[in-house]
């Protein structure tokens, strides 16, 4: 069966060489899961259900998995055999049967094992700890992550990430918050004050950035696990880290010495920094692009905000977006740019904000959402996928686009107003 | 298209062949009773070279948490009595003409030999449309606007520092057309 897997994935990647060009896939042979909650006693998880919740939420999300019967709740016993036959009956591939529990050094341990139902096999058996029993959702995403592995499938270690973001919490005030993806697990890492525009500083995210409001808007580098702050820089007016480059080095900045929001590049080794955009009206939103002699921004240059590109040796400036009236938020990967456009009227409803993708090797632009105020778009670090915030209908959520598949998942948002967010 | 039908047509043939599975099952090792019906169990399960059994920490350290609240940023400034702010059009930072009798007004308070000593902090806002940086940019302008026009009206450019809130700062939290003009504004503060 692994096999097959790789064979739909390999012609699905074959399609999807531009992501900006939308690919209808349907593939009914997607492996299906059956999950087995088997934690029975005094001593069993007391959030086993929501783990049993978030196992089905990776599982789909990942795109690489139908779950069986995903609407119900099913229990067993971990140590009995599997009903192989019900289960082939149901054309069932695979199941993961898992046990939570609390040990006596409070320890949380997850037992599962995965069995390949068409091959008559326990495929394997994992036992996974974590000491603080509230970080069971990195828990569960390892475990999906490790089932994904079973099968060869493109890989979904991003679901094992961080993600980091500020939320207001009265006027002037706004907290620092590390989640899972899913924002199930939560650890507000700042609070007191205006503490905006939180940015991961490296890959293995143990560092950050974010301004905070002291007596002039301040850039600090603060490290999560030993509280370790170091002041980056300050600015009059305003301050943003607005992009990370890949090896961490060096860092788009906007600023405003003078009064005046312009991007600046800055060095994080030799703590020097250069002027990249000298308008006089507003760039900001600054992300490197094709490697990191380039960006990409947010300019008022025509009378309204769009997207725009540069070298960042180089004075010339290359308009990059020619629809939409008000495209104000961008965030790039590579050679990719998602960005928001706000439209004031469209068949669907009256206002709404939508996401947008282009490519800077093609002329076609691929539309992300069609409902909804679409905000924050944010690609992975893989860049096979977008987080955004949607807000519809008094509601919030947390969206994930998974763009090879063409298919977006939302997650309940039950945080207040976000200001900003990364991943 | 040719291309793709034939690669349609070879993916089909491989999903139609895989899909039939033809699982072999041995022996009646004993009959399983579920429901009404009556299920045969599968041959004893093997297992695979892959087991591994050694408990992996899912990674998660623990994490810090600083306040910053000993240090907040606005100890010491205070309100301007009889300033009066100043509204701005959406998506826009030039200085609306029915405002400018207000910010005369206020040049002239800022000249008052009182309020001479002080330092006046320029803070500019905005309502709740737009977005990430360019809504903190857009405040910036505003403030920059206002400054530039105090500027003009005499005031010293030296006894001004701007700062932009963004969205962060409304008045009104309503989601009516009147209350994002309210939150629309420069505000003035008084810094020693």
């Amino acid at each position: 069966m692994r096999q097959l897997v790789l064979i739909i994935i390999f012609i699905t990647h074959s399609f999807a060489i531009d992501a900006t060009i939308e690919v209808v896939k349907k593939f009914s042979n997607i492996p299906i899961i059956a999950i087995e909650d088997g934690s029975i006693g005094v001593n069993s998880f007391h959030n086993s259900e929501e783990f049993y919740k978030l196992l089905i939420g990776d599982l789909k999300v990942s795109s690489h998995f139908r779950v069986h019967k995903s609407n119900l709740y099913m229990k067993s016993d971990f140590e009995s055999t599997p009903k192989f036959i019900d289960y082939k009956n149901s054309n069932v591939d695979l199941l993961l049967k898992y046990r939570a529990f609390i040990d006596e050094s409070h320890i949380l341990i997850v037992e599962t094992k995965l069995y390949d139902i068409n091959s008559n096999i326990l495929a394997y058996q994992k036992v996974y700890t974590s000491k603080k029993d509230e970080k069971y959702p990195f828990v569960a995403h390892k475990v999906s992550i490790d089932v994904n592995s079973y099968l060869k499938a493109p890989s979904i270690d991003w679901m094992q990430k961080f993600i980091v973001f500020a939320k207001y919490v009265n006027s002037k005030e706004s907290e620092v918050i590390v989640a899972d993806y899913t924002l199930s697990y939560q650890k507000t890492v700042v609070k007191g004050g205006l503490n905006i525009f939180p940015k991961w500083a490296n890959s293995i995210q143990d560092e950050l950035y974010y301004t905070s409001y002291l007596k002039r808007p301040t850039l600090f580098k603060l490290n999560i696990y030993t509280g370790k702050k170091e002041k980056i820089a300050e600015s009059d007016g305003m301050l943003v880290c607005s992009d990370v480059s890949k090896d961490g080095n060096e860092i788009l900045l906007t600023m405003a010495p003078s009064g005046q929001p312009d991007i600046y590049l800055f060095n994080t080794k030799t703590k020097k920094k250069k002027r990249v955009t000298k308008y006089s009206g507003i760039d900001v939103n600054g992300n490197f692009l094709d490697g990191s002699n380039r960006i990409t921004f947010i300019s008022d240059r025509l009378g309204y905000p769009n997207i725009f590109a540069k070298d960042i040796d180089k004075s010339g400036v290359e308009q990059l977006v020619y629809h939409g009236k008000n495209n104000n938020s961008c965030s790039a990967y590579e050679n990719y740019i998602v960005y928001t456009s706000r439209e004031s009227d469209n068949e669907f409803e009256p206002k709404t904000f939508n996401l947008y993708m282009i490519s800077t090797k093609s002329d076609f632009i691929r539309r992300l959402t069609t409902i909804g105020l679409n905000q924050f778009p944010k690609f992975s670090e893989d860049g096979e996928s977008i987080l955004f915030i949607k807000q519809y209908k008094n509601e919030s959520a947390l969206g994930i686009i998974r763009l090879n598949y063409n298919k977006s998942y939302l997650f309940p948002l039950k945080v207040g107003k976000l200001q900003s967010i990364d991943w | 298209m040719k291309h793709y039908l034939s690669v349609g047509a070879i993916l089909t043939l491989l999903l139609t062949g895989c899909a039939q599975k033809s699982v072999e099952i041995e022996g009646e090792n004993g009959a399983i009773g579920s429901g009404d019906k009556t299920y045969t169990q599968e041959e004893t399960i093997t297992s695979t070279s892959t087991i591994d059994v050694t408990p992996i920490d899912s990674g998660v350290r623990e994490i810090d948490l600083i306040d910053e609240s000993q240090i907040l940023a606005e100890g010491s400034a205070q309100n301007f009595d009889g300033v009066s702010s100043i509204y701005f059009d959406f998506d826009r930072f030039d200085v609306r003409v029915d405002m400018q009798s207000n910010i005369e007004n206020n040049a002239n308070l800022f000249k008052n030999e009182k309020n001479s000593a002080y330092t006046i902090k320029i803070e500019g806002n905005c309502d709740e449309w737009g977005t990430d940086e360019y809504n903190y940019a857009l405040g910036l302008k505003r403030a920059k606007s206002i400054k530039d026009t105090l500027v003009t009206d005499g005031i010293d450019e030296n006894r001004m520092v701007l700062v932009s809130y963004g969205e962060s700062n409304p008045i009104c939290a309503d989601h009516t057309k009147d209350c994002w003009s309210q939150n629309r504004r420069v505000d003035f503060k008084l810094l020693p």
